[in-house]
This record gives structure tokens, C-alpha cells and sequence, in this order.
């Protein structure tokens, strides 16, 4: 078992093809099941981990923790609708063999992710501030996200029809995990935060982020309602508006 | 480019979502029953919505979401058939109802899929714009599907047809499909997460 365990756990970095097959033919999934999902959990807790580096103390752990919560709950939600589309658009799957792929998809792109937390530590360390940091997180998450989808495309089938269900389940996957990953900040940890909390309020939504990140990475810092009572407080911006820094 | 093969599921077992998008034509009953289960199905994404203000709004909004797939099957298909009959197309009664069973059945499973999703973000999204952008673009999925599947299996039966026969019956499953859509997102605009609110 645990020499199938690293058997797959190689294949899923080096032959997404046979994982796809694998996933495909049914029969005993574990040994894929067990190697995606040590991955995902180790894959993302490291780079949750890096990603706090920026803040340091308490924020290593829940980032760690979280970040693979996060991931986990995303897939739980979205596989639903990857078997529904893929049905809809002719290449019903069976339902296991949905859950093997996307795991193992997942597992693949947390493995990426750890490839690329060594540039994430090393961009804090050299002083990256907080909004560019969370693009270049969002960045990593985009070629995770790549990497990812290249095995539940062979997964479906390299052809018009695979492409056209693997971009409609991105377009699902994206707008879910991006919101779940948002439910569970801070990742990074608000620089003005006088202590780390677990879970952020409940505020906005992961789009709205994302919009302001790279308008604040640029300087260009969008009036909130904040700004009437920070003015009043002397915490406006010289040109009166009130920094956000919600991720 | 590398090939993959497409996946082959055994005959035996089929899928929940196999049988339903099946393109095979079943008795006017099995039908009937594979139109209901896309009707149920559709359902499961009102219930998701309507979680957002809970209460009487779960079941409003289960109403609506699958009342916007009723609505093209009572008033759109019937439509269809008439108009491609009148032009002397090869359709029989049972293929329509299968074809729009088929459909129907393929959108209300697809937004099924989209429910859990669905819940997660119309519960957590704090504005009400983003919250109805998320529900049309769920609605906009699976009602496209639906009518690929609909497109598909109707041009199926046009196969043989003379070319100019075949450009007419094209034509009047374009003027049906823009019909289609402006039914259901009628229909659908009586969703309460669509007119904003929370």
C-alpha cells in the first residue's frame, strides 16, 4: 500500500496522464485518494505557512491549518458540479472516478504550490509590502490552478468538448474556492493588526478583494464607508481616503 | 497534443447523469419522469439561493428556478415541434418530449451540481449585486447547456434533410433558442436574489 501510496505520489508530478487513467478506471482508489490528499494537506499547509511569514508568530498555523481547510471544503463543494457539467456536456463520469480526478488534481497543484513557496518566502523576506504580495499569492494560485487543470483535462479528454467542460468547471472552481479561501481569512495577516485572529468577520466578497488588492498594489485606494468615521479620527490618507487591508 | 480517450462507462451501471442526459428514446412515461427529476433537480439551486434570507424564501426560490425550466418545456418545445411540423421536418412527438426531457433533465441536473456552491456563496456574499451576478451566471450555465443538449438532439433528427429544408429548420431552432432564453429569464427574474434582495 504505502509503495503504491509513493507511486502515485510521483505520478501525480511526473505522468498526470496515468493519474487520469487511473482515476478513470475505478476499481481500488485508495492508494490515489490517500497520495492526493497527503499531498493537498502538505502541499497547501506549507505554502499557507509561507504565506504567513510576512506576519510571523501565531499566523504560521492558522495559515497552515486553514489553507488546506480551505482547499478541501472548495473541492467538497465544487465536484457536484464538475460531474453535472461533464454529464450535461456528453462525458458522464463515474461519480468515484470525479472524486479521484479532482483530488488528484488538487493534490497537483498544492505540490506546485510548495514548489513556489520558496519565492513567496524569499519576496517577504526582501520586503514585498502586503498588496503586492497578495497578487503574487494570487499569481502562484493561478499556475497551482494551471497545473491542476491540465490533469482533470486528460482526466475528461484532450479534445473541443474536454476543453470546453474544464473551462466551465474553472469558472466554478474559481468563483467557490476563491470565496472559501475568503470566508477563512487572514492568510497574510492585516499589517495593522494588533494581534492575529483565527477567522476575519464576515465582509464582502473574495471579487470585491481581489479588484481593490490591485488598485491598492497600483496606490490607487478606493473610499470606503469607513471614511467618514476614520476622518474623523485623523486615519485618512492625505487624499482622504482609508487604505484597505482586509486579506 | 497528447490523446486521452473519452470515459466509457459501463452499460450496466450508468450514472445518475448518464441516464439523464442519455440521447436515447425512452417511453413517453420514463420521459415524463426524466423531465421531473430535471425539474426537482433545478430545485435543489432555488433551495441553495433561497438560504440566503431562509424561511418562506427557500421554497419561493426552489419555485422559480425550476418554474423557468416548466416554462420553456410547457410553452417553448410544444412551440417548436408545431413550427418544425409546419415545415414538413422528420420530428415525431416522442422524440420532442425526449429531446426536451433530455434537456430539461441535463439543465436541472447541472444546476443540482452548482447547488452546493451556490449555498455557500449566496449565503456568504455580502452584496446583494455580487450575490444576483453569481446566481445568473449558475442560471446562464446550466440553461446553456440545455439547449446545447436541445440543439444537439433536435439537429440529430435533421440529419438527412435537402439543405434548403435544413437551413429553414436551422432557423427556427435559432428564433426558438433566443425565445428559450427570454422565457426562462423572465421566469427567472422573479427570483428574489436577482431583484437584490438580501
Amino acid at each position: 500500500m504505502n509503495t503504491e501510496v509513493l507511486q502515485v505520489f510521483d505520478e501525480l508530478l511526473r505522468s498526470p496522464r496515468a493519474v487520469a487513467e487511473r482515476s478513470r478506471a475505478g476499481g481500488d482508489l485508495r492508494p490515489l485518494f490517500l497520495a492526493a490528499l497527503s499531498a493537498l494537506v502538505l502541499g497547501a499547509g506549507v505554502f499557507g505557512a509561507t504565506l504567513a511569514t510576512s506576519r510571523g508568530g501565531l499566523q504560521l498555523l492558522y495559515s497552515g491549518v486553514k489553507l488546506p481547510l480551505a482547499m478541501l471544503a472548495t473541492m467538497l463543494l465544487v465536484v457536484p458540479a464538475f460531474h453535472a457539467i461533464a454529464a450535461g456536456l456528453g462525458r458522464p463520469l463515474a461519480f468515484s472516478g470525479m472524486i479521484g480526478l479532482t483530488l488528484a488534481a488538487a493534490g497537483r497543484g498544492a505540490l506546485v504550490l510548495v514548489a513556489l513557496s520558496p519565492v513567496i518566502w524569499l519576496s517577504f523576506d526582501r520586503g514585498l509590502s502586503y498588496h503586492p504580495g497578495v497578487l503574487l499569492a494570487a499569481g502562484c494560485y493561478a499556475l497551482a490552478g494551471l497545473a491542476a487543470l491540465d490533469l482533470v483535462l486528460r482526466g475528461v479528454g484532450f479534445d473541443a468538448r474536454g476543453f470546453a467542460i474544464v473551462s466551465l468547471f474553472a469558472g466554478v472552481l474559481l468563483t467557490t474556492g476563491g470565496q472559501a479561501a475568503w470566508m477563512l481569512r487572514p492568510f497574510l495577516g492585516r499589517p495593522s493588526d494588533a494581534s492575529v485572529p483565527f477567522l476575519r468577520h464576515r465582509e464582502s466578497s473574495f471579487w470585491d478583494a481581489l479588484q481593490r488588492s490591485s488598485l491598492s498594489s497600483v496606490g490607487v485606494y478606493r473610499a470606503t464607508r469607513r471614511v467618514s468615521s476614520a476622518a474623523e479620527e485623523g486615519l485618512t490618507t492625505p487624499r482622504g481616503e482609508v487604505p484597505d487591508e482586509s486579506r | 497534443m497528447e490523446q486521452s480517450l473519452p470515459t466509457i462507462i459501463s452499460a450496466s451501471s450508468p450514472t445518475l447523469g448518464a441516464r439523464l442526459t442519455a440521447p436515447e428514446t425512452q417511453g413517453a412515461a420514463a420521459e415524463l419522469g426524466r423531465l421531473a427529476a430535471g425539474l426537482g433537480f433545478a430545485a435543489l439551486y432555488g433551495l441553495a439561493l433561497g438560504a440566503r434570507s431562509g424561511g418562506m424564501s427557500l421554497a419561493q426560490h426552489a419555485l422559480a428556478a425550476s418554474a423557468g425550466l416548466a416554462a420553456v418545456a410547457t410553452l417553448g418545445i410544444p412551440a417548436l415541434f408545431v413550427l418544425l411540423a409546419l415545415v414538413n421536418a422528420p420530428v415525431s412527438p416522442l422524440a420532442m418530449v425526449s429531446a426536451g426531457a433530455r434537456s430539461l433533465a441535463s439543465a436541472g441536473f447541472v444546476l443540482a451540481g452548482l447547488a452546493p456552491s451556490a449555498a455557500l456563496l449566496s449565503v456568504t456574499i455580502e452584496s446583494p449585486d455580487a450575490a444576483a451576478f453569481v446566481t445568473r451566471a449558475g442560471l446562464t450555465l446550466a440553461g446553456g447547456i440545455g439547449l446545447y443538449q436541445l440543439t444537439s438532439a433536435v439537429r440529430a433528427m435533421l440529419k438527412e434533410l435537402a439543405p434548403a429544408l435544413r437551413l429553414k429548420c436551422n432557423a427556427l431552432l435559432f428564433a426558438f433558442c433566443v425565445f428559450a432564453i427570454m422565457l426562462a429569464a423572465r421566469v427567472w427574474h422573479t427570483l428574489p436574489i436577482l431583484k437584490g434582495v438580501a
